[in-house]
Parts: C-alpha cells; sequence; structure tokens
C-alpha cells in the first residue's frame, strides 16, 4: 500500500477550547509523541484525515507528516470519533524509527469461508478475537492478518499458531496458542438436527 | 423479556435523557450494529420485537447481542382512578437509551444479510438508528462483503 502522507499545522492553543476552534475551521486536532522529544499539538484538514482513515488505512501503518520541509514517520496510537455520528474527534500520533518494535492491535480476516465443511452443514463462524495485539517492526506492520477456515469442521477452532505471521512479528500473548475464532453449531442447526432425529424416532 | 432477577427499590422516579452516551458507542462483540441517534425509553417489548425480527431475518444463523438492558420500572395507574394515593403499580420495564449507544450487535452472517437483518430489527424501535460496522472507524472487517 502507498505510503500516506499527511499536512499537519501545529496547533498554537490546546485544551478543550483550542481543540473546537481547530474543528470549527475545518480541522482535526491531534497529537504527536514518543521519541526523545515531547509532545506537540497539531491539526490536519478533516477530509484529507478522513480520506486517510476510510480508504488508505490509518490505522495500523506507517504514516509521514509533513510540516513545511520537515518530515517525521509516525504511526496512529488512537483516534478518538464522536459518539453519535462516528466522526473523527481527535488522533494521536506516535514517533517511530526504522527497525523500533511496537505494540500495535492488527486486524484478523477470515478467508475461504465456504471451505470450511463447518459452515456448509450451518454452523457459525464465532469471532473470539477480532483483532490481535502483536510486536512488530515499525517497517513492517502486517496489514491484516489472513486465517484460513479451509476444513474447518464445527468444534473446531483458530488459533494463533495456524496464522502465519512476517519475519520479526510475534503475538503480545506469548505464554500460550490462544483462539482467534470457533465454529460453533447455530440454534437453526440444533433444531433441525433434532427435527431429523424426531423423524427417524416416529419412522 | 428482559427484566431485573430482583431490584433494590420497586420503583423508580422517571428521570430524563441528558447528553450523548458516556459508553457503549462502539462495537464490542460483533461486526455489525444499530447505533441509536436519539434519547428515548426503550420498553422490554421492544428490545425483544427488534431481537426476533433481526434472529428471523438472520434465520437463526450467527450470533445476536443486546447492549442495552431494560432495568428501569415504569409504572402507570389504572383507568378513572382519581390523583393521588400513592404511585401506581410498575407496568412495564425500559431501558433509558442516549444517542451513540450501540443496542444490538450481530456477526456470522453476510453483509447483506446483517444489513437487512437491522433495517427490520430498526424498524421495531421507537427511535431513529443507524448500521454501523466495524469499517466506519478504519478497521477491517472480518469478512470480505458479499
Amino acid at each position: 500500500m502507498a505510503d500516506i502522507v499527511l499536512n499537519v499545522e501545529v496547533r498554537e492553543n490546546i485544551g478543550t477550547g483550542g481543540a473546537r476552534a481547530v474543528r470549527r475551521a475545518g480541522r482535526v486536532p491531534g497529537v504527536l509523541y514518543g521519541g526523545t522529544r515531547g509532545p506537540v499539538p497539531l491539526s490536519v484538514d478533516a477530509n484529507a484525515f478522513r480520506k486517510a482513515l476510510f480508504t488508505g488505512g490509518l490505522l495500523g501503518h506507517r504514516v509521514t507528516l509533513q510540516y513545511g520541509s520537515e518530515t517525521q514517520t509516525v504511526i496512529a496510537k488512537d483516534i478518538q470519533f464522536h459518539p453519535v455520528n462516528d466522526q473523527p474527534v481527535h488522533f494521536d500520533l506516535y514517533r517511530v524509527e526504522e527497525g523500533q518494535l511496537i505494540r500495535i492491535a492488527v486486524p484478523v480476516r477470515f478467508d475461504n469461508p465456504e471451505d470450511a465443511p463447518g459452515l456448509k452443514r450451518g454452523g457459525t463462524l464465532n469471532v473470539v478475537r477480532h483483532e490481535v495485539e502483536l510486536w512488530a517492526p515499525a517497517e513492517s506492520i502486517p496489514e491484516v492478518l489472513v486465517a484460513d477456515l479451509t476444513g474447518l469442521d464445527i468444534g473446531e477452532q483458530v488459533r494463533m499458531s495456524s496464522i502465519t505471521l512476517p519475519q520479526g512479528v510475534q503475538p503480545t500473548i506469548t505464554d500460550r496458542d490462544f483462539v482467534i475464532a470457533t465454529v460453533a453449531s447455530s440454534s437453526a442447526m440444533v433444531s433441525s438436527e433434532a427435527d431429523a432425529a424426531g423423524e427417524t424416532a416416529e419412522g | 423479556m428482559l427484566s431485573p432477577k430482583k431490584t433494590k427499590y420497586r420503583k423508580a422516579f422517571k428521570g430524563r435523557i441528558k447528553g450523548e452516551t458516556k459508553g457503549g458507542a462502539s462495537l464490542n462483540f460483533g461486526s455489525y450494529g444499530l447505533k441509536a441517534q436519539e434519547p428515548e425509553r426503550v420498553t422490554a417489548r421492544q428490545i425483544e420485537a427488534c431481537r426476533r425480527a433481526i434472529t428471523r431475518q438472520m434465520k437463526r444463523q450467527g450470533r445476536v447481542w443486546i447492549r442495552i438492558f431494560p432495568d428501569l420500572p415504569v409504572t402507570d395507574k389504572p383507568a378513572e382512578v382519581r390523583m393521588g394515593k400513592g404511585k401506581g403499580a410498575v407496568d412495564y420495564w425500559a431501558a433509558r437509551v442516549a444517542p451513540g449507544r450501540i443496542m444490538f450487535e450481530i456477526d456470522g452472517v453476510p453483509d447483506d444479510v446483517a444489513r437487512e437483518a437491522l433495517r427490520l430489527g430498526a424498524a421495531k424501535l421507537p427511535i431513529r438508528v443507524k448500521v454501523v460496522t466495524r469499517a466506519d472507524h478504519g478497521g477491517a472487517m472480518a469478512t470480505e462483503a458479499a
């Protein structure tokens, strides 16, 4: 994926009032921190920020901040959303260096559900973890973890060990092989099996 | 229908629903949800009707989570009774829902089924709601949209 570049401005007024003034001007307030330097209050054009978030995959990617001629590599550590309209209201950016290990939550995608006999028989994919927290080098943060559902029957599980991770990436939980998802029987399937058993008993 | 197993007090004040929700504004369990857009009491009957509409459309596949609970006893006086003589009897249970609250979450069904189920469920509720997904917060969906 192409590198995301955000043109930022340094905010002069901090706090609630300053942040609200920035929002009124059509920008999203945020803060940059991490590394050896201190925190810097920033703002980004709201349209550019939304575009980066919804089409560029801002979360879980390295982002290049541009301020005049200065550039800084960061990752989006947190984004706050308005509770009702779900528009971004604030962001936290974290300075990263080349090769630095970062703790980051990466979403899980489940591929080949049509090849899972359990799902074909009417079972349900019960996702235990939509995201997995990983330690990853800043330059190789996986965009998504892919779990293959091929051959999965009812009662079987997708565990962390079945997911292939890039070089240098490891989960933050290392003491156990935790469950990502299970294939459970659905209520529709249980009742249809009960009906079938009843018909057999009557016959 | 949902109702508390036991309560500290039998009857409650009317109360007001002020401002936006303080929590429960993002998806926790499923990939799709119904988010309240205005403040209102939602009764246990409405919650149950919504749940049934959703599960029926999902053909009892997938999973449904209810993120609100009717813990507010609403009282009413019988018909043709003069005012006074104390507060009426508990009539039904309701949940106070503030704007932004995720009321229902679902998972384990294709995108089109999930959206249609939530649309039908929304018709059973007394408020405007919107369908939200994990992609609305810049996240990835667990399965590809059909």
